[in-house]
């Protein structure tokens, strides 16, 4: 259920929409406007409610059969049914994001021409509302050549032969990986069906070292497109948990890996749990976090680590 | 029941437009059902400055006019209101539908649909956003709206800041200048009052409430702010003509190897490499364990060293 404001928003634009298109159909509208048929019907439920002057007596007839939106008064409402100029807000949201995709390297020209044609237009559109966009700006990481190649992948249906680098191992593989989208949140990823693992994979662009489009057909199962709006690592309930603590020069670990619990030490340092499928990966870690954090658990893991740094040291001859 | 807000909202809407003469206070309390069930004039009076405020946050422009009596009257004028003439072609208006659907910030996400659908209604034809790319930007940080809004009115904020090593936060008051995400985390570029220099603050770092501080910006507001640069810098990526020589196992580090400026073979198991000497490389060159060796200089060499008896010791 979405806010009041948003609603109104939503309602003022409708009775726009309705004026020009007398006999609209319900899921037409519904799909030109992002909601849902229930949504728009509890929509048209309220305008008839709405007067159109203060004077009283005119309110908006407006129904509906379920199936097509009638407009029986619209010779009334002149003003009211004017499309209306853009918030600062709506020129900003638009235009921060239509000015980062334009930016995002490897996208195809055409559909960078059509961004950066429209940014215009609504530059011009929006008037002095859009100055406001120019102080936030966003910028996605991605390899261009990699994200062409991926593109063009996905458009001819073809599988893809990489080289990928895993930094929980600190190694390349070799995969071929029938593409199913690309996606960027900060840096841009392709996810896929792994034909190494008989997986679904999500893979960074930046961690590709090469890519090679194949004759083969792409032909990745049915499957759901991963939820990004919980975060791209999702640890499931199942997996290992690794205490880690940090001091006051490790907390930024709790910025950057998914956790379960981060509770303050008398020092001004973290007691971490996280979850992850891969604890190995964390020795890594570990080793980074030098005098700044230790693994604590499981024993295993800080065991490995240990021994990570007296070979290490070994060759620098200690 | 009380008549739902967004109906009390839809109705001031449509009676301040559809009207050529500024409409009294008095005149919109008594022609709008809603506001007949608040009694006390307070209430009625907080209530009727909330909801100009919440038309005004979607776009509408409303003008107040004092009258001779001294009356305050109140229109939003079609002229002022009227979204210029928009034509897009298909491609653009597929374009806009694509990214109408790329914040992840409840505000924005709000604000792209509430655009797109004021320029459907406008005759931007619907087309099916094409392509096989999903772009996100996200904004889970609290102080991502407060600050937006702060910038884009030039309001000068105050907050509690945690510096990235720093225990404790301190109080921070800072004139707000730009806000860019970089690798989905956001960061404010602004002058800091009391410090009297530019400063670039992570908002995942800002600890409790962005309050308004007194006072307009002291400070010149530059036509350009690059905070990807300055954050780069700290992520140890800025260009740095500075290197170091390490070696490194043959088949691991496939990262350093992708930046190194040279890479000679040594020997069947190791190479060596000389790498940019940025900010940050002793953690990273740490990370690797007994697969990287540092050469030169002395100073990482003794830093990462530093790092690996830490951990030895565990």
């Amino acid at each position: 259920m979405s806010n009041a404001i948003d609603q109104t928003r939503r309602m003022l634009s409708l009775v726009t929409y309705l004026r020009e298109r007398p006999g609209a159909r319900v899921s037409d509208v519904a799909r030109a406007f992002g909601v849902t048929e229930a949504e728009l019907i509890g929509d048209l439920n309220v305008l008839p409610l709405c007067g159109t002057s203060f004077r009283g007596g005119d309110l908006l007839d407006i129904d509906t059969d379920g199936e097509r939106i009638w407009w029986h008064n619209p010779g009334t409402a002149d003003d009211v049914a004017q499309p209306l100029r853009l918030a600062a807000d709506e020129a900003t949201a638009l235009l921060v994001a239509a000015r980062a995709v334009a930016d995002l390297p490897g996208l195809r020209d055409s559909d960078r021409q059509a961004l950066l044609r429209a940014c215009a237009k609504l530059e011009d559109a929006a008037g002095e509302v859009a100055a406001g966009s120019a102080q936030l700006s966003v910028t996605f990481e991605s390899e261009g050549s990699v994200f062409a190649t991926v593109d063009r992948a996905i458009t001819e249906r073809r599988r893809l032969w990489m080289r990928y680098y895993s930094p929980a191992r600190d190694a390349l593989t070799e995969r071929e990986v029938d593409p199913i989208r690309l996606f960027a949140v900060g840096h841009t990823y392709v996810e896929g069906w792994c034909r190494l693992s008989e997986d679904r994979r999500t893979f960074r662009l930046d961690r590709v070292a090469e890519i090679r489009l194949l004759d083969a057909p792409s032909d990745p199962p049915r499957i759901e497109p991963r939820d990004l709006s919980q975060g791209l690592v999702q640890p499931a309930g199942d997996d290992p948990e690794v205490i880690v603590e940090v001091g006051p020069g490790g907390r930024w670990v709790a910025e950057y890996y998914p956790h379960d619990r981060a509770e303050e030490l008398p020092d001004g340092g973290l007691r971490i749990t996280l979850r992850t499928p891969d604890p190995g990966a964390l020795r890594r870690l570990a080793l980074r976090l030098g005098r700044d954090g230790r693994i604590v658990a499981p024993p295993a893991l800080a065991a490995q680590a240990r021994d990570a740094a007296v070979a290490a040291l070994a060759a620098y001859g200690e | 029941m009380a008549i739902a807000k967004a109906e009390r909202l839809m109705n001031l809407a449509l009676c301040l437009m559809n009207t050529r003469r500024p409409v009294s206070k008095r005149e919109l309390r008594a022609s709008i059902e809603a506001y007949h069930e608040v009694t006390s004039d307070e209430a009625f009076n907080r209530m009727f400055e909330r909801d100009k405020d919440d038309l005004r946050e979607l776009g509408l422009v409303i003008d107040t006019v004092e009258s001779l009596d001294g009356e305050y009257g109140y229109l939003a004028r079609s002229d002022r209101n009227r979204l210029p003439d928009i034509a897009l072609d298909p491609e653009e208006a597929a374009a806009l539908g694509l990214v109408a659907k790329v914040w992840q910030q409840a505000r924005l996400a709000e604000a792209a649909s509430g655009a797109l659908q004021k320029l459907r209604a406008a005759g931007v034809p619907y087309e099916d956003p094409s392509g096989v790319l999903e772009p996100r930007i996200p904004a889970p940080e609290p102080a991502f709206e407060p600050l937006m809004l702060a910038t884009r009115e030039r309001r000068a904020v105050a907050f509690d800041y945690r510096k990235a090593s720093a225990a404790r936060p301190e109080p921070r008051v800072v004139e707000p200048w730009a806000l860019e995400c970089w690798r989905g985390h956001w960061y404010l570029a602004g002058y800091d009052r009391d410090r009297g220099a530019v400063r670039v603050f992570r908002l995942s770092r800002i600890t409790g409430r962005v309050r308004t501080a007194r006072g307009a910006f002291t400070a010149p507001v530059p036509d350009h702010v690059d905070v990807r640069e300055t954050v780069a810098r700290w992520a140890g990526e800025g260009v740095t003509s500075v290197t170091a020589r390490i070696r490194l196992r043959r088949d691991s580090g496939y990262p350093l190897r992708a930046r190194a400026v040279t890479t000679t073979p040594v020997d069947a198991d190791w190479d060596e490499l000389e790498v940019p000497y940025g900010h940050g490389l002793d953690a990273w060159l740490a990370e690797f364990g007994p697969d990287v060796l540092v050469l030169a200089p002395e100073e990482l060499r003794a830093d990462v060293l530093d790092r690996l008896r830490a951990v030895a010791k565990g």
